[in-house]
């Protein structure tokens, strides 16, 4: 089943196009991923896609059109996000920041405080709980907004660049945990990276976006050997 | 079972106001600040609620406790209700014009809103005044006079005896303010402070905020409403007086002396306040100034108020982050590095 399509979407700030004709389909319980050089509009797709902005041409998730929801709609449909730049409640403790998600992610009643452990256990920050969120470093950072996402109960997951400035002891350990989440509470990840080595690890279909446009989509393997993807990452092959 | 200490410090405050008559209840202009401070305590607190957790930049808590002490009156004057079902329309009616300035403030940054809050302020004055005002029946420039004091079973209040006013002051307040605490504790509470500390972050976790922050305008409105309209049937007089920048400065204070979206933080800076502008008539042309110089010095050797210093809390500042940054690279610890 598809649980998220994407049909001819465009999206333009003034006059400058971030976003053109992009198409593309993920698969449930998958694990999607992105990339493309900076600038190429990775994330503002994924603001298109959870509410934050409106563009033109179709957002379908689980056969529903959802453009025009606004963000909190978007969670509650069951489309959960992380930032490229940690976002925290740092008025708050890591437990509340993840129990505002348990709360507010999840329509009817629920036992937050349950859901909220569970997702701290999850991405491995139980006994951090009661740590002030200005006082942890960054990987518990990214580790809380991702447990405090995980608590909405979301059934797909959009992970924007979440290894980026984490050293390699760190970056194994959160694929770890994204490969958790995704095999034991099957939750469809997609997830927009830099590192290949990551993508390759984690994603079976993978896309490349250059300046808005789709240039290739395809297993990591088919990417990485793909004509224009090395000409845009590297500036063309050695023996062209 | 361990309590809270803003529960705490609350209950110390209105413990102590409690017994105070006991020794205070012959001086009446004593007794009479001391009513002021419970008054403005509630506004206080009441503007916290939107400023210093919802972070929503509200100029506007003045014109609210005027247009609520007005309802108040007006509602006795020509429906005949009694104050206190008067002082419930004017909270409700205070929180339905302050949802309706609210909703344009909805998609502006916080210095429009501050100056579209401020508009409020602004044309207030002069519509009360005007022949629409007149015509409604706020009394034009004169205002309303002779409104209609409490009165409890037989025992109508009078201005010559304070304690019954002080106690109904003391009561009502108190559960405002309580209200406010229960407020803040709650879920309510927790997605005023998300949307003030990462609007996006709480948006994509399900916070609807458009909601929460209409909810904290009528919400704050009412509190401040209801105050507002026991201020009328206490001082018995309703002007435009009050809504010069004297008030509104004074309530500004109370706000960082106390400590911004630290509760009870305005309460006791309602308190101190309000009694130090009072000390301060005996300095003349210089209470201004000496007023502005506290101000200048709380700010700067306090930044997070009176509760800041009680309890403090790990400071969320860049500047501590930084400094906190400097002790470790100077401990030199290898783990730090």
């Amino acid at each position: 089943m598809k649980i998220l399509q994407v049909r001819k979407l465009n999206k333009s700030f003034g006059g400058l196009t971030v976003i053109k004709d992009l198409d593309f389909e993920v698969d449930k319980e998958d694990i999607f991923g992105i990339a493309g050089p900076n600038g190429a509009g990775k994330t503002t797709l994924f603001n298109l896609i959870t509410g934050f902005h409106r563009g033109q041409g179709d957002i379908i998730f689980e056969n529903k059109n959802i453009d025009g929801l606004k963000p909190h709609q978007i969670c509650h449909r069951g489309i959960a996000r992380t930032f490229q730049v940690p976002q925290l409640f740092m008025s708050l403790t890591t437990f509340e920041n993840v129990t505002v998600g348990a709360h507010f992610g999840v329509e009817n009643g629920c036992d937050e405080k349950k859901n909220a452990r569970e997702a701290l256990k999850i991405v491995g920050l139980e006994g951090k709980e009661d740590a002030a969120a200005t006082s942890l470093n960054i990987f518990d950072k990214k580790m809380t907004m991702l447990a405090a996402a995980l608590a909405t109960k979301p059934k797909l997951l959009l992970l924007d660049e979440p290894v980026g400035g984490l050293s390699p002891t760190e970056a194994k350990q959160s694929i770890a945990i994204f490969k958790k989440i995704n095999k034991q509470l099957g939750v469809t990840i997609v997830i927009i990276e830099h590192l290949m080595k990551v993508l390759a690890e984690l994603c079976s279909q993978l896309m490349i976006i250059h300046n808005g446009e789709k240039i290739c989509i395809g297993s990591p393997q088919e990417v990485s050997e793909h004509k224009r993807v090395i000409e845009v990452y590297l500036g063309g092959r050695l023996n062209a | 079972m361990k309590m809270r200490k803003d529960l705490f410090s609350l209950l110390v405050v209105f413990g102590i106001s409690a017994i105070l008559p006991i020794f205070i209840h012959a001086n009446t202009s004593v007794m009479h600040l001391l009513i002021m401070c419970f008054i403005w305590a509630v506004v206080a607190e009441s503007w916290d609620l939107m400023l210093g957790y919802a972070g929503v930049f509200t100029f506007g808590q003045v014109a609210l406790f005027v247009i609520g002490s007005y309802a108040s009156g007006m509602a006795t004057i020509q429906l005949g209700i009694s104050p206190w079902l008067a002082m419930l329309v004017a909270g409700l009616l205070t929180a339905l014009v302050s949802v309706l300035i609210g909703l344009p403030c909805l998609r502006l940054k916080a210095a429009y809103v501050a100056l579209l809050t401020f508009a409020l302020h602004m044309i207030l004055e002069p519509l009360l005044k005007s022949d629409i005002g007149r015509a409604i029946g706020t009394g034009g420039s004169q205002g309303l006079l002779n409104v209609a004091p409490l009165s409890i079973g037989g025992y109508t209040f009078s201005s010559l005896e304070l304690v019954p006013w002080y106690y109904a002051a003391l009561a009502i307040s108190f559960l405002l303010i309580f209200a406010i605490y229960k407020i803040i504790h709650s879920w309510w509470g927790m997605a005023f402070v998300a949307i003030h500390d990462a609007e996006s972050f709480g948006k994509s976790l399900g916070v609807d905020e458009f909601k929460y922050k209409l909810l904290v305008f009528a919400v704050s409105a009412f509190f401040t409403g209801v105050i507002g309209g026991f201020y009328a049937h206490y001082i018995g007089v309703v002007s435009t007086r009050i809504l010069g920048l004297d008030l509104f400065l004074l309530l500004m204070v109370m706000q960082v002396i106390g400590g911004m979206g630290r509760f009870p933080g305005a309460v006791i800076g309602a308190f101190i306040a309000t009694l130090l502008n009072e000390l301060l008539r005996v300095a003349g042309i210089y209470r201004l100034v000496i007023f502005g110089a506290v101000v200048i010095v709380v700010v700067v050797l306090m930044p997070e108020g009176i509760m800041g210093v009680l309890f403090p809390v790990e400071k969320k500042r860049p500047f501590n982050q930084v400094s906190n940054s400097i002790n470790r690279i100077f401990k030199r610890k290898v783990s730090d590095l």
